[in-house]
Formats: C-alpha cells, sequence, structure tokens
C-alpha cells in the first residue's frame, strides 16, 4: 500500500490553495502552485514513481478547480502523465517521467481531430488542445498511434483560437507534415489503441467533476444574492417561487454527485458508464447557470457579475470531449444490447 | 475487513435463499387488490421464518439484531431478486414497530408486536381532508370519558386500510396553545364500533389507500402512546425510522426495470433510431444518479452523517426519475398504451406505461410532497429565510 491520501485531504488543500472567492487565478502562477503541490503525481502509477491513486483523486482536484473556475490545465496534464507513465516503451520514460511531474506541459487535445499520417508526415488539424503556448508538446493519441509532438517542430503551427470561456485557452495544432520521432512514438498498433481511450476517459471524468464544483459554486453565490438582495421590502430568498428554484437545483447537483463520487471508485467503469456521467454532469452544470442569470435579475447579464464566467466555462464543458448526444446514444446503445 | 466479510456472507446466504424461495410468477398472480394482498401475506410469513422480514428489530426478536449496513444487503438483495413489495406490512414493521418499540409501554409492546409477526397489520390514521402537508392542524377529536377516549372525526389517505386490523391514529384532544400541543397518539383497533373505511378508487383502478371514518369511536385511555398532547413528539420521533431503505429498494427496483424500456425500443423497430437511443440514454444515466443517491444517503446514514434535508434530495430525485421513466415509456409505447390493459398490484415499474405514469405522482405527492421536500431544502440546506408566520389574507 502506498501513502493514503483521503479524498477529503485533497479537498482541503486545493481549496486553500485555489479560494472559491479568488476566482479564475492567474495560470503561471496557477500552473507553478500545482507543480509544488504534488498533483501531477496524484494519479501516476506507484512504479513510476508516483502516488498511484484512484480516480478519485484526482476527481476532487477537478472538482476543486472547477469551483474555483481554476485555470491552469490540469486536466489535459494529469492525463498525459498517467498516459506516460504508463508508456514503458517510450525511450527515456524516466527522463520524461522528472519532466512532466516537475514543470514541463504536454498538452493534449479535448475534441476529436482529423489528424492523419501513416508514420510519416501528419496532416490535419488538431482542435482544442489547452494551453499550447506553454506546453513543450502535444500528445496526439489517434487510435493506432500515439506521439509526442514537439510544438517547436518545423512545420508545426499553433493557433489560438479566443474562446468565450475566460477561465480557458484553446489552440488549434496543425502537424504541417511533421514526422514524428520514432522514439517519441509510444507505440503503433494495439498498445496504442487503448491509449486514446484512457486519455479520453480521463479527461471526460475531469470535466464531469469540474462541472458539478462549478456548479456547486454558482449556486452557492446564487443563493448569497437572493439573501441579501431586497425587493418589496424582504430578502428575494424569501419568496417561495425562488427557493423552490434554488431547491431544484441543489437537489440536481447533490444527486449527480453521488454518481460522480461513486463512480470515481469504480476502476471498472465503462466509457459509456463514464460518458453517461459527463453528459449529465455538464448538462446539470449548464441548467444551473442558465438559473443562476435568470435569478440574478439583470445583474446577472453584466460583465462584472462572475455569472458568466461559470455559464461560458459551463457550455464549454458540455461540448468538450463529446458532447450529451454523442454519450448519450452510446449509453442507449449499450443498455439496450445488455438487455438483449 | 472483517465487517466487510460478514456482509458477503450474508449477501451469499440471502441470495441463495432467494433463489430458492422467492416467488416467480407473483405479478401474473396479482391482477387484483385481493390476489395482491394474498401474495404479500404469503411471501411475508416467508420472510419472517428465514429472518429477512424484520431485520431492524432487536436481537430477541427472530432475524432481528441486524446493523443498518446489514439491513441494507437485505433491501438490495431483495430487490434485485424483483420479489414482491410488502406493502401491506410496510406500516406494520416499521411504523407501528418504532412507536411500539420507541415510545409504547411494555403492556403495549408484549401484546401488538409478536402479532405484527403473525401477520396482524396496521394502517397509518394520520392525514385528513383538510390536514395534507400541514398535518399539525389536524381536527379529528378525542374527548376523555372515564377510561376512554370518544373520537369522532375523518382520516384519508391511509394505506391499504381495509386490510388492516389496526391504526395509528392522531387525534386532537385540546384546541388550546400551538396545534402541535393538542395532538395525542392512540392505537386503535379497525374492528371498533363506529370505524368505517372507504377504499379510495384510484385514476388508474388500483385501491392503494383509504379513508376511515370515525364516529363515537371509544378507544380505551391504556391504547394511548406518551402522555396526552404529546402525539405530535411520538409521531415525529418515529415517521423516519425506515429512512432510506424505502428508496433505495425501489430506486434498484426501477434500475433494474430498464430492460422493459429497451423491450418497447426492440418492439417498435426503433434500435438504430438515434434520437430514441439517447433519450433512453438519458434516462438510463438518470436511474444511474437515482441509485446513488440512495446508496449515498444511506452509507451515510451508516456513517452517521446525515445531513438536514438529505433524505429530501433522494426523494425528489427518485420522484422526478420514476415519472421519467414512465413518460418514455408511454411515448415510445405509442397508441397502444392508449387502449385499457390490466394492471398490476404492488408494483411501480409494471410496463403498463399509462398506469406506471399515474402511479408515479404518488411519489411526487406522499411521504411530502415535491413542494414541502423543496421548502426543506431551501431552509434547512441553502438556509434561505423563512416566509413570515401569520400571513393575513
Amino acid at each position: 500500500m502506498g501513502a493514503v491520501i483521503e479524498r477529503q485531504e485533497l479537498h482541503d488543500a486545493a481549496q486553500k490553495a485555489f479560494p472559491a472567492d479568488a476566482l479564475k487565478p492567474n495560470r503561471d502562477e496557477s500552473w507553478k502552485l500545482v507543480t509544488e503541490m504534488g498533483w501531477l503525481m496524484l494519479s501516476l502509477a506507484e512504479d513510476a514513481g508516483g502516488l498511484g491513486l484512484g480516480r478519485d483523486s484526482a476527481a476532487a482536484i477537478h472538482y476543486e478547480m472547477g469551483k474555483a473556475l481554476g485555470t491552469a490545465p490540469l486536466i489535459p496534464a494529469m492525463a498525459t502523465v498517467q498516459a506516460i507513465g504508463a508508456a514503458t516503451d517510450l525511450a527515456d520514460q524516466a527522463g520524461w517521467i522528472e519532466r512532466v511531474t516537475t514543470g514541463e506541459f504536454v498538452t493534449t487535445n479535448l475534441s476529436a481531430g482529423d489528424v492523419t499520417g501513416d508514420g510519416d508526415a501528419l496532416s490535419g488539424t488538431l482542435p482544442a488542445v489547452p494551453d499550447a503556448d506553454m506546453a513543450s508538446h502535444v500528445m496526439l493519441a489517434n487510435p493506432g498511434r500515439a506521439a509526442l509532438v514537439p510544438l517547436d517542430a518545423p512545420g508545426v503551427t499553433v493557433t489560438e483560437r479566443p474562446l468565450w470561456d475566460e477561465s480557458r485557452r484553446l489552440f488549434d495544432v496543425t502537424p504541417g507534415g511533421y514526422a514524428p520521432d520514432p522514439a517519441l512514438v509510444r507505440a503503433t498498433g494495439g498498445a496504442a489503441g487503448a491509449l486514446p481511450r484512457r486519455l479520453k476517459g480521463e479527461m471526460i471524468f475531469a470535466l464531469a467533476a469540474d462541472s458539478l464544483g462549478g456548479a456547486n459554486t454558482i449556486l452557492d453565490l446564487t443563493v448569497e444574492y437572493l439573501k441579501t438582495r431586497k425587493q418589496f421590502d424582504r430578502p428575494l430568498g424569501m419568496f417561495q417561487a425562488l427557493q423552490h428554484r434554488c431547491a431544484d437545483l441543489k437537489v440536481l447537483i447533490g444527486a449527480a454527485e453521488a454518481l460522480l463520487w461513486s463512480r470515481a471508485m469504480q476502476p471498472d467503469a465503462t466509457m459509456a458508464e463514464i460518458g453517461g456521467l459527463k453528459a449529465h454532469a455538464t448538462e446539470v452544470y449548464r441548467w444551473v447557470c442558465e438559473e443562476a442569470i435568470q435569478l440574478h435579475g439583470g445583474v446577472g447579464l453584466t460583465e462584472e457579475m462572475y455569472c458568466h464566467l461559470f455559464m461560458k466555462r459551463a457550455n464549454l464543458n458540455v461540448q468538450l470531449g463529446g458532447n450529451a448526444d454523442l454519450w448519450r446514444e452510446l449509453v442507449g446503445r449499450e443498455a439496450l444490447a445488455a438487455a438483449e | 475487513m472483517s465487517e466487510q466479510t460478514d456482509l458477503d456472507q450474508l449477501r451469499s446466504q440471502v441470495r441463495a435463499w432467494l433463489d430458492a424461495n422467492k416467488p416467480r410468477d407473483w405479478r401474473a398472480l396479482s391482477r387484483t387488490q385481493d390476489d395482491f394482498v394474498k401474495t404479500q401475506r404469503d411471501w411475508f410469513q416467508k420472510l419472517v421464518k428465514a429472518g429477512y422480514a424484520i431485520p431492524h428489530w432487536p436481537a430477541k426478536w427472530p432475524g432481528g439484531g441486524r446493523s443498518l449496513a446489514e439491513q441494507k444487503v437485505i433491501y438490495e438483495e431483495i430487490a434485485r431478486a424483483d420479489c414482491p413489495r410488502l406493502l401491506l406490512s410496510f406500516v406494520s414493521t416499521y411504523h407501528a414497530f418504532a412507536t411500539l418499540h420507541e415510545c409504547g409501554t411494555p403492556e403495549q409492546q408484549d401484546h401488538y408486536l409478536p402479532r405484527i409477526l403473525e401477520g396482524e397489520t396496521w394502517c397509518q390514521g394520520f392525514s385528513e381532508p383538510n390536514a395534507g402537508s400541514d398535518l399539525a392542524s389536524l381536527k379529528c377529536k378525542a374527548e376523555r370519558k372515564g377510561d376512554v377516549y370518544v373520537v369522532n372525526g375523518q382520516k384519508i389517505w391511509s394505506t391499504m386500510a381495509q386490510f388492516a386490523d389496526r391504526c395509528l391514529l392522531l387525534v386532537r384532544t385540546s384546541s388550546d396553545g400551538p396545534k402541535q400541543a393538542g395532538i395525542t397518539y392512540l392505537l386503535m383497533d379497525m374492528k371498533s364500533p363506529g370505524v368505517t373505511v372507504r377504499p379510495i378508487h384510484q385514476i388508474q383502478g388500483d385501491e392503494e389507500f383509504a379513508e376511515i371514518f370515525l364516529d363515537n369511536v371509544e378507544i380505551p385511555v391504556s391504547e394511548r402512546v406518551g402522555e396526552e398532547g404529546a402525539g405530535w413528539a411520538v409521531a415525529n420521533a418515529t415517521l423516519a425510522s425506515e429512512r432510506g431503505l424505502t428508496l433505495m429498494e425501489l430506486s434498484y427496483r426501477m434500475r433494474g426495470a430498464a430492460w422493459r424500456i429497451a423491450e418497447l425500443i426492440r418492439k417498435n423497430g426503433r434500435e438504430e433510431d438515434a434520437g430514441v437511443l439517447r433519450d433512453f440514454g438519458k434516462l438510463v444515466t438518470q436511474l444511474d444518479v437515482a441509485t446513488a443517491i440512495a446508496d449515498q444517503f444511506l452509507e451515510n446514514r451508516i456513517k452517521g452523517i446525515e445531513g438536514a434535508g438529505d433524505a429530501s434530495i433522494v426523494k425528489n430525485t427518485y420522484a422526478r426519475a420514476l415519472r421519467d421513466y414512465s413518460l418514455l415509456g408511454l411515448r415510445l409505447g405509442g397508441l397502444d398504451e392508449q387502449y385499457v390493459k390490466p394492471i398490476t398490484f404492488g408494483d411501480l415499474n409494471t410496463g403498463n406505461w399509462m398506469a406506471d405514469f399515474m402511479n408515479s405522482y404518488a411519489w411526487t405527492i406522499a411521504g411530502g410532497s415535491d413542494e414541502v421536500q423543496r421548502k426543506i431544502i431551501a431552509e434547512k440546506m441553502l438556509g434561505m429565510p423563512k416566509e413570515p408566520k401569520g400571513w393575513v389574507l
């Protein structure tokens, strides 16, 4: 048994480092802090020098980052560190592990790309690559090939795509004919085939955790606002019409969290099960944000108020890693097959 | 670790016993209320003999003395095995037991508890036509005359009262002071002169509830639980005794019944209809959410960390999922579901989609309506300000 860290300790530590009353902290300072806190080691396998903790530990951190609208690219980072830790056939794996757990950032795409190229020149575009400006490499994990592409290699271009979500940065990466260095290709064929699924599973789980963390904060802020804002000589929060809407949001969040933490303890959860959770959690987040703006009234539409920050992040979460249409169809298909 | 081993052992024991003993065709045999009552009586007796009927009673009773974690295992297995629900003995083994055990006299306990195991059933006489969500405003009046209370009034929404031998009755013994302070708790024999029971015909053809009319019914003072005027406290102390177990059982049953929707999709040849698959997938995750929150609630109770309002989240989540389950079936079933089909008693996920839809309202209304739960959540969990009391219209 390795170090046993209770999930609650991680929540506490993350809340201290990234309090929810300091929303959208500076990205570069955040990255330094998360490296110092050792969070990149949490899910790294023990024999690779990490803590080998389960999905629930990573989820605790992503949940807290969601609460504070965290800006450090922890979702791709924790996934790529895990992948590198599992890539025993990667040249100088130990060196890679050392680098990516002490501050070097390897990013990866959060949406399916169309990059092709059979061993030689890669073409196409890798969309939704977080924080490529601060990354050394992008991990390309198409079925059949897992490769680390240096972002400063000749031909590779990195283009920022400005987002509505102000708490995140996404880039398009085009390999532009770059041929992967054989030493940086983890594997081709079977072994690499499992990698994209695994990466994706970790990232969509993280998006679910991020979403429910964010949903919690925006509901708390909304309830606080309704307690202080007075109309008709009483706090708005005294009106039952508004109380019931807040209660419904609380029910949605509380119940979705139960599924999050139960699936977090289920290492053999299928892609459909994780995807179904992701679809549900992101839709809950999106709906809580939609209601939050309405419950704030006009001030909810102003830039100085926080509502829009959550609403924009929620809408992005809905799309990253596959949206609800995709995952629900898969869940439906598998449940249909299971009931054969 | 050994605690987990014990639970695993209990689970295999229960599973093996259920495999050998569970009623297999109870749905087909429960097409009338009377048949369903017989199904339940037989099943209850089997469970009593096997030691699985009253795991929450003290250890001196057969099969009693089980921890909440063990009770959870038994309920999970019974739900997974798709056995009949014990609607008929529910009030007896939970509310009547808890009331007698926690607040009854030794004489009352000795008299009534063994009879519950022999099959005597209880109903609850709480709600009244004008006291629903506002239960404390009840008016059923009891006047003390010597050694008896003389009771006049009406009760409603009493589950299975038409089959009950006894009734847990809340009456008003005083109109002075706060409305809660004038309530007294009595144990009533349903065969007492002056008691009339009228089943309530529900919209789906079921008669799960009844009205009870009380016309100069005499109840001996020895049948009072707690002091005169302490009835509200007695009721509150014992109402929540099964908190969480029922909803966990029902959530598991609902999750286990997802195949009924799959069957409908196949029957209608919609297996490749992406829209239908998405709706089904959305529902399946919703059912997973309902089981996860019911599970988590019980786990928290086992650990002793239940919070105010937690139970309300479980209830509203289950109720919404149950409604949505029936609505999807109803939609996919099409016109066919508008033709009357026989109903199955005692089950909420029957595949008779109109009946299931109508039945689903029981869970958004009974046991504290969705709206009552929302108020609890808003005030106790979110700390939103209470409405001022005493509105004047």
